[in-house]
């Protein structure tokens, strides 16, 4: 799946881009070159993204869970049989290996049309073709699992191979009694093709049909020469295999020649096994992540409810803490205040994740859901530091977002992480409003999360606020990170809602800093600061 | 100096560890690795042992992909199973495949296959530890006891295996036989390291033990018993491999089951006098030491 057209690196980085793709990735060869090929869906394709998704949903309703592990193993566990139909298809001979792929491939088929027989979304795989190659192949299937070019498929072959058999024997015969003889004259083993005699061992000559292959001053190197009747035993083995060779390769031309035949098909059967691949594994994330199927609309807006950040609700969860669902309804640029550690981050994440669900065509991790197609989804500020070589964190800031404005994708979201924070207030303020004003006019929903004071009103647009702490929680008795956070999580009001003009909010951070384990003399220190009127300045 | 049945006399000395599997080492190239296998290959055969073959690298090649030189080849019996690169099976007469794997070796991936008419095979299999030890597992469901000819030094594929070790050592490798003494008894040496019976303090080392690492513990003349998890760990060989092993006290949590080396003294330019070198290496290594060639045995 390429996402580079919707989302730069670091955007797809600060959206768990990676990990999402990670999840919704197929398990066999063919699926790969599907999901290689699948691109997010663009701003005017509302009606095939939703329909997607809906047929996702459906097979994630249809099958259970152990039902579509079961269809994920069995398409994980076949072998890619693309190069084999292929070569057959320009006429090569196809080796056993790749027959015995074939017949893995076809077996495959039958078993996923089974599982998915009840599924109207997903495609059947074993089509007409599917089934004449396995009619073809079956008389070579060996042991269960693999392949052998069985006596049964020409009527030549047994009589070739038993002939074979045969010439072997009698020449194994023939120079076993010559081995046989030496070693009885020399009063050894003689087990390799190569052997050494000692000369202190030898009474006279070496023994007839002993041949020296090299000399050295205390031994001879030497080998079992071949006489007359090993020679003729060999020419016969040798005319022998010959013959099963030749008929060997008459059997592989004429199985070739079938899937020759039917490659089309086939090349049609795979591509449905890959789209199928494809998915199961986007049902299967939908399933486990209890995602819905979003109203998917033609104007920019990116409303939900009960919305997870699931990467972050993964990682809580591992922890055995647990995400707080949120909602919002994002349907222009809007402005996002409230306390350190409340979730405005993750809440702009929040908003990217589901619209870049929507986008993939996949049901999405809400409750509810009515979300746009965006030409472009930017995350710019904090979380994408490390890149940028010798700029500042803010230069790059800003020659991210000069880069989004000359893209012009349109409609863009968004999604501006503490911009600025790294300048004067002021000046971070009166950018942030510009840029607001800017990319509204660009038709670009912006979601803003910051701490600098009245940039909503600035840029006239709505101002939403996490509600923050419910009152000054305790500090936990000892310095636990793990026990603080706790006593954070469930303190904290998670709620995101829309800010009366004039509202002032407080960002607890001294609260938070105190909670975190900072001296309780500088927290004091704080505290005397913010209440000193001759200090303050706003 | 006895005559001896060399295959099944490895064979035995293999079986009696209670392994299911046998690895062939050796000190260097054209040593007698494919040798060795496949006295014990014939011996398994005659006994009625379906044997499943591999290689670390590549084997039984007719000439050596490296000098060009040529090569033992490897003349297999039906009912013997092989883990090979799938295109150098041959095409004709036509081998039972079994299993195809996605493990990669030098010759593309590979495959399983059971010989159904006598033919000469190539094998080549995985160059990893990891794909070798899944090699084993995998022939070892078709087959009942596997072998394997194992590549110039690669010991690190016997970690955790339970296998039996041959070593192998000769005069193609080395100048003189000195040097191949050497080699042998540090390679033996290094593979043969004590388990660690818990009786004295420790200092454990994760992962490898270098060159670097054991100067060091030489250089503080370092008293503690320094444990590694096996002897694949000891990254150490000919000189400095005996010098560490003789002033540390190197032990391990697993140990591996070396039963015999095999020895073979002519090589493609040069030779060793034959029994003196098998009845010093047996000297040397402590272990039962045959002649592939003269079907000599020392102890």
């Amino acid at each position: 799946m390429k996402v580079r057209s919707l989302l730069d690196e670091l955007s797809a980085r600060a959206l768990d881009a990676p990990w999402l793709l990670s999840a919704l990735g197929p398990v066999s060869p063919y699926g790969e070159r599907v999901f290689d090929t699948c691109v997010p869906f663009r701003p005017g394709e509302e009606v095939p993204a939703a329909t997607r998704a809906r047929r996702v949903a459906g097979i994630a309703e249809k099958l259970l869970p152990a039902a579509l592990d079961a269809a994920r193993e069995t398409m994980r566990s076949v072998p890619d049989a693309g190069t084999a139909i292929a070569r057959a298809s320009m006429g090569d001979a196809l080796s056993d290996a790749n027959l015995l792929e074939l017949l893995r491939y076809v077996d495959a088929c039958l078993r996923l049309d089974t599982l998915t027989g009840d599924v109207p979304e997903l495609d059947r795989v074993a089509n007409e073709a599917v089934r004449a190659v396995l009619g073809t192949l079956e008389r070579g299937r060996a042991g269960g699992f693999g392949f052998y070019l069985d006596d049964a498929f020409a009527a030549d072959l047994a009589a070739a191979r038993a002939s074979l058999a045969q010439m072997q024997a009698e020449y194994d015969a023939v120079r076993g009694r010559s081995v046989a003889a030496a070693a009885q004259a020399l009063g050894r083993e003689i087990s390799g093709t190569e052997f050494i005699v000692m000369r202190e061992d030898l009474r006279g000559s070496l023994p007839a049909g002993v041949r020296v292959v090299r000399e050295a001053p205390t031994y001879v190197l030497c080998e079992i020469d071949a006489d007359d009747a090993s020679l003729a035993a060999l020419d016969r083995r040798e005319r022998a295999a010959a013959e099963v060779a030749a008929a060997e390769a008459g059997v592989r031309t004429a199985l070739s020649d079938v899937v020759r035949t039917h490659a089309a098909a086939l090349d049609a059967s795979m591509q449905a096994f890959g789209t199928n691949d494809v998915l199961v594994a986007a049902a299967r994330f939908a399933q486990q992540y209890r995602c819905v199927v979003a109203d998917v609309v033609a104007r920019p807006v990116v409303s939900f409810e009960e919305g997870v950040y699931v990467p972050l609700a993964r990682e809580l969860e591992r922890e055995g803490r647990s995400f707080t669902p949120i909602a919002l309804q994002l349907e222009d640029s809007a402005v996002l205040t409230g306390p350190n550690m409340g979730g405005k981050s993750v809440a702009l994440r929040t908003c990217g994740f589901i619209a870049l669900c929507a986008a993939l065509g996949v049901p999405v991790p809400a409750a509810r859901a009515t979300v746009g197609l965006f030409g472009e989804i930017v995350w710019l500020g904090a979380g994408t530091e490390g890149e940028g070589g010798l700029l500042s964190s803010f230069a790059r800031e800003v020659v991210r977002l000069r880069d989004v404005m000359n893209r012009g994708r349109t409609p863009a979201l968004a999604l501006l992480d503490e911009f600025a924070r790294t300048t004067t207030p002021r000046e971070g303020r009166a950018i942030v409003v510009a840029v607001l004003a800017s990319l509204r006019e660009a038709g670009a929903i912006a979601f803003a999360a910051t701490h600098l004071s009245g940039v909503a009103e600035g840029a006239g647009v709505r101002h939403f606020a996490v509600r923050g702490l419910r009152g000054i929680p305790e500090r936990p008795a000892t310095d636990d990170l793990h026990a603080a956070l706790q006593t954070l999580a469930a303190s904290m009001d998670y709620t995101i809602e829309e800010v009366r003009e004039g509202q002032e909010r407080s960002s607890d951070a001294i609260a938070l800093a105190s909670l975190l384990g900072l001296d309780s003399r500088v927290v004091e220190a704080a505290y005397r600061e913010l209440r000193n009127p001759a200090t303050w300045t706003p | 100096m006895a005559h001896a049945r060399v295959g099944d006399s490895i064979l035995d000395l293999a079986l009696a560890t209670g392994a299911r599997s046998l690895f062939v080492v050796g000190t260097g190239k054209n040593v007698g690795k494919t040798v060795a296998m496949r006295a014990v290959y014939d011996a398994a055969l005659a006994r009625g042992i379906a044997p499943g073959l591999s290689s670390i690298g590549r084997d039984g090649e007719a000439v050596d992909a490296g000098d060009s030189g040529s090569k033992p080849r490897l003349f297999l019996r039906p009912g013997t199973i092989v883990a090979t690169a799938r295109d150098v099976l041959p095409s004709t007469p036509a081998s039972e495949v079994v299993e195809l794997s996605r493990l990669r070796t030098a010759a593309g991936t590979l495959a399983y296959a059971r010989v159904r008419s006598g033919a000469y095979y190539e094998l080549v299999g995985p160059p990893t530890a990891s794909g070798m030890r899944e090699v084993v597992e995998t022939l070892l469901r078709h087959a009942s006891y596997a072998m394997v000819d194992g590549a110039v030094d690669r010991v690190a594929a016997l970690a955790g295996g339970g296998d039996a070790i041959v070593v192998a050592t000769g005069a193609a490798a080395h100048a003189t036989p000195d040097d191949a003494l050497q080699e042998a008894r540090a390679l033996v040496a290094r593979l043969t390291i004590r388990r660690y019976d818990g009786s004295d303090e420790v200092v454990r080392v994760d992962g490898a033990l270098g060159a670097a690492a054991a100067a060091e513990f030489i250089r503080v003349r370092e008293r503690r018993v320094i444990l590694v998890r096996d002897a694949t760990q000891v990254v150490l060989s000919g000189r400095s491999a005996l010098t560490a092993l003789e002033r540390l006290r190197i032990r391990c949590e697993q140990e591996l089951r070396v039963v015999a080396v095999t020895v073979s003294s002519a090589g493609r330019d040069g030779w060793f006098e034959p029994r003196s070198f098998v009845q010093e290496v047996a000297r040397a290594t402590g272990l039962p030491s045959f002649d592939v060639y003269t079907a000599e045995r020392a102890s």
